[in-house]
């Protein structure tokens, strides 16, 4: 960014555009119409275009164009690569995030390193003054937080609430009050914003680490949330009695409304619900007015009241929204969101209050936002009890945002994603899930798709919803665009694709399966792996595959082992044993599935039938009459019923010698009596 | 005399109308099926339910012949005939009679306001099961409640449809039906005039917070650069040489031709050569502002004429 200098004694400062009007035009196809640009040129018209004469010169319309048009239209150019991390990640195979525990580490971990730095800077600002650059930039620059101005002055006063520091004004506002200066209006009214915003307590100045995670988690939401102190009132804070606000509210000689409205938005923020109405009341009978915002406040407090019936407390919303009417108070988008979102405390009653209001909120033009969709959802799916008949509304609300390109409007937009796909989830419609991704996908929605738990949740359910409907080309497919760039699939997620593969008689895939599942983090996950095995070990395959599968199984094994390495008490499922040995016997890896035979007695886990008479076939086809005695000394030793049939197969098939007969005799023999006995054939058997 | 026979015949076609289809009813109709469709959980009184169905479909179809004449007064007839239902009922019959006058004036203005009406819907059932829940209402309060549960907006679980006519249907039913009438659209679409005031902190923390909601990690390298445009971190595309420099709005020949500003100045002799050679210099200057090319002429001249003595001295014309 070197000063152009030189440039400055040939400014050539072109002027010669025209003074024109400056009407926006929407530009459309103005120059050729396959090149593309982007949309932030404005374009004025020009006078004189009706050309007459030859000698008239038509000057070219000049386009004005935003500062980021160009780099916008070079963004426009690039789409997501799927088989790259994403962006805000380091390019470099150790700082590459493997699961999603890790990418929400190294992105908290990127951003703490900006902070730290921004604190030191501003820590210390005389070390930092140098500034070359040119022109200014003013947010490299350190911040001054704390006031200049020392005299006790309604200026210094203006400066502390600008710097919101609570306790500081508070106390220059009551030391302007004993020097006898009166506050004007407004400071003290700016004043008693920056109390009832935060609550009478200092603002929290690390806010980027604080997951303002809101409760209504959909996962987890239960129900609660009458009872459950919602993330915004700044976890926890509460508005106590007699507290600063409520002083210096007394004090202030003439308050007019926006005092009052202020104080009963804090009221309301911080949780002092009885307070807040009665404060309303106080400011009727003072004949003034509040404004839309204390409206909604209001209307919040009286839907978090817990002492009334739904019906009651429906009543009084419609009271307060009548007044509103009367005093000629225009309600926004908030108001109706905010009634939609206290209608879904009263679970069933609240369905055709919402719709009503949703119609009236179309009524009189106010266009409703993502969150509106997401709270009537909410409403609708709540419970999602298949027993009261579930309702169609989601199929309307598809129809009528589709295509639709959404700004952000209401802090809650950004949940609507979450709970659209976890209805299509559960009404299992696949459909549906691909209109909601398309909306996702229309303009700019995508950025709707919330934080990181939000995005995966999505992506979960919509993943898990086409492995369960879609065919398995299609899902592979997808697979391959959505992980790991997009999300990191849970083990759950998994375990639904495998049945996937399962279904559609795809299992060779699932070698892959299990090395993607080991670079997401979910190599010790026994469930995942207990279901792999059972899905190689349950039918004969071609040999090639059968191979594969035993390579796939030694590697389950290795993690098995060294899952064993750091417990004390190792712990393999029996199932996983045997569907090991299986596989290794069919591959003809014979030597390590004998082996296997021996990790059975030591975790203390019981071979199925099924496996010990393919262990007498592997014995018989390898024609060692040793191998097939270990067999049913081995299911002698865990006193299997089948110990029998065995004998008798290696009787009838094997030849072999009389001692070994006799041995066999007194496996068999002791075996048939009670079970006290199972012991001294362990000893035996080792 | 007259209202007794009017009875009578009311009481006959009733009992002959108790047996006609229910389908037929409905698709007779064409009023626009009302939200508000409350499954009530008594059907214990369904065959004389029918049987009114079936009446106040007959004398439904009355107002359909002539409907644009009449406004808000229904005929005779059919006050007549809802007080001979209200007989036939074994409810209270003040309260039936005027329920059933109600709905009978609200569906006629609706089917005069709806000729387009889609599918006819089961309209008439809910005559009668509003009733119901008015009837239950005064002698078991506390089960209203219970009825309200039942609130169903979809009807599909009531009449079984093809399933993109539900789709449609019920696409009606989310943005058409009754609304809250609290508001009015030209109330709140009128221009209040509002008076100018500075951001408070609370819409100062609500756009933050919607500023948040799209806040998503850049996608690419292209994102990275236009958030640094937008902090000020980097020049803006394409590049103009003299982003933020205004140079106070002087024009390039106010650099280059500072002769004007020699008016003052004698046209000939050494001064002139001087001064002549000093805007030269001056118009080559690229650090200097306008202003302070002007000064530094000025500060020549205030010297000259300090020293005009030494000048006089010399000969050499000042003034």
């Amino acid at each position: 960014m070197a000063a152009a200098a030189t440039s400055r004694c040939l400014g050539f400062r072109c002027r010669l555009c025209l003074k024109l009007r400056g009407q926006r035009a929407s530009p459309c196809g103005q120059i050729s119409s396959c090149r593309f640009y982007s949309g932030s040129a404005t374009l004025p018209k020009v006078e004189g275009t009706n050309i007459t004469g030859i000698e008239e010169v038509v000057i070219p319309r000049k386009k004005t164009w935003d500062k980021v048009a160009v780099l916008q239209a070079l963004a426009s150019t690039v789409s997501r690569d799927p088989t790259a991390a994403p962006y805000a990640f380091q390019d470099d195979p150790y700082l590459i995030p493997a699961s999603s525990m890790e990418s929400r580490l190294f992105l908290l971990a990127k951003k703490s390193g900006e902070n730290a730095a921004k604190f030191i800077i501003n820590l210390h600002p005389k070390y930092f003054q140098k500034d070359i650059a040119e022109p200014h930039i003013p947010c490299l620059m350190p911040e001054y937080f704390e006031p200049q101005i020392e005299d006790i002055s309604e200026a210094a006063l203006k400066e502390r609430i600008k710097l919101k520091k609570v306790k500081a004004s508070v106390d220059m506002f009551d030391q302007l009050l004993q020097a006898g200066t009166t506050v004007s209006l407004e400071t003290s009214n700016s004043l008693l914003d920056l109390l009832c915003y935060y609550g009478d307590r200092e603002p929290s100045t690390d806010n980027h680490f604080q997951q303002s995670e809101k409760s209504e988690e959909l996962e987890e939401d239960t129900g609660e949330n009458d009872k459950k102190s919602k993330a915004d009132d700044q976890f926890g804070v509460t508005w106590r009695a007699k507290n600063n606000a409520e002083r210096i509210f007394a004090l202030i000689p003439e308050k007019n409304s926006y005092s009052y409205c202020t104080m009963i938005r804090g009221m309301v923020k911080h949780r002092a619900l009885v307070q807040a109405l009665n404060l309303y009341a106080e400011l009727l009978n003072n004949r003034l007015q509040a404004d839309v915002y204390t409206f909604n406040a209001l209307i919040e407090a009286t839907a978090l009241n817990m002492n009334e019936k739904s019906e009651d407390k429906w009543n009084n919303i419609l009271e307060l929204l009548k007044q509103m009417a009367a005093q000629k108070v225009k309600p926004n988008l908030q108001t109706f969101n905010n009634i939609l979102k206290c209608l879904r405390r009263f679970h069933a009653f609240g369905r055709l209050p919402g719709l009503q209001t949703f119609r009236e909120m179309k009524a009189i033009g106010i266009e409703p936002s993502l969150a509106t969709y997401h709270h009537v959802i909410q409403l609708f799916y709540h419970h999602e009890n298949p027993s009261k008949g579930s309702s169609r509304i989601i199929y309307d609300i598809m129809n009528e945002i589709t295509g639709q390109k959404f700004t952000p409007k209401d802090p809650d937009d950004d949940m609507f994603f979450q709970s659209a796909m976890r209805v299509c989830s559960f009404l299992r419609d696949l459909e549906l899930a691909y209109q909601v991704h398309g909306l996702l996908n229309t303009g700019d929605n995508w950025k709707f798709i919330g934080p990181d738990h939000r995005r995966n949740f999505y992506y979960s359910k919509f993943f898990s919803l086409l492995c369960l409907m879609e065919q398995i080309d299609v899902t592979l497919k997808w697979y391959k665009d959505l992980v790991p760039s997009v999300f990191f699939p849970r083990s759950q997620t998994l375990i639904d694709l495998l049945q996937a593969l399962d279904v559609a008689n795809r299992l060779e895939v699932i070698p892959q399966i299990w090395k993607d599942s080991k670079e997401y983090g979910h190599t010790f996950r026994s469930d995942l792996k207990e279901e792999i095995l059972m899905l190689m070990a349950r039918d004969q395959h071609p040999p090639e595959l059968q191979v594969a599968f035993a390579d796939c199984a030694a590697d389950i094994k290795s993690t098995y082992e060294s899952q064993d390495a750091r417990k004390t008490a190792p712990d393999w499922p029996a199932n996983s044993l045997n569907c090991i040995a299986v596989l290794f016997l069919r591959a003809g890896r014979t030597q390590e599935a004998w082996k296997m035979l021996g990790l059975f007695r030591k975790h203390n886990k019981i071979p199925g039938n099924k496996l010990l008479n393919e262990f007498m076939d592997s014995a018989k086809a390898s024609n060692s009459p040793a191998q097939a005695i270990e067999v049913v000394k081995l299911a002698g030793a865990f006193s299997l019923p089948i110990c029998e049939a065995l004998t008798q197969r290696v009787m009838a098939d094997f030849a072999i010698s009389q001692e070994q007969k006799e041995a066999l005799g007194n496996l068999t023999s002791p075996t048939s009596d009670s079970d006290s006995d199972s012991d001294s054939d362990i000893s035996e058997g080792i | 005399m007259h209202e007794i026979s009017k009875e009578t015949e009311s009481q006959e076609s009733v009992k002959e109308n108790t047996k006609k289809d229910l389908l037929d009813i409905i698709k007779g109709m064409k009023i626009e099926l009302s939200t508000v469709n409350v499954q009530t959980t008594k059907p214990s009184s369904t065959r004389q339910l029918k049987s009114v169905e079936a009446t106040i479909n007959r004398l439904q179809k009355a107002p359909g012949d002539a409907p644009k004449k009449r406004t808000k007064s229904l005929s005779p007839e059919l006050v007549a005939a809802a007080s001979a239902i209200a007989d036939f009922l074994p409810f209270d019959k003040q309260t039936t009679k005027s329920e059933l006058l109600r709905q009978l004036q609200q569906h006629e203005e609706v089917s005069k306001a709806q000729k387009n009406g889609g599918r006819a819907k089961i309209s008439v059932s809910n005559i009668i099961s509003d009733m119901k829940v008015a009837k239950s209402a005064t002698i078991r309060a506390s089960t209203r409640p219970v009825h309200q549960i039942q609130f169903d907006e979809g009807s599909d679980d009531y009449m079984s449809q093809k399933t993109s006519d539900v789709k449609k249907s019920l696409r009606k039913n989310m943005l058409k039906g009754k609304r809250l009438n609290i508001f009015d659209l030209k109330a709140v679409t009128e221009e209040t005039s509002e008076t100018e005031t500075t951001p408070s902190l609370w819409d100062i923390e609500f756009a933050k917070q919607l500023a948040a909601v799209n806040e998503q990690p850049l996608q690419n390298g292209f994102a990275e650069m236009i958030q640094w445009t937008k902090d000020g971190k980097l020049w803006e595309f394409p590049i103009n040489n003299e982003a933020g420099f205004d140079d106070e709005g002087s024009e390039f020949h106010e650099h280059i031709f500072l002769d004007i500003h020699l008016k003052d100045f004698p046209k000939q002799g050494p001064i002139r050569h001087f001064m002549e050679l000093v805007t030269c210099g001056l118009s080559k200057n690229p650090y200097l502002s306008v202003k302070q090319k002007i000064e530094h002429i000025e500060w020549f001249r205030n010297y000259f004429n300090e020293k005009q003595d030494i000048l006089k001295e010399n000969g050499i014309e000042f003034n």
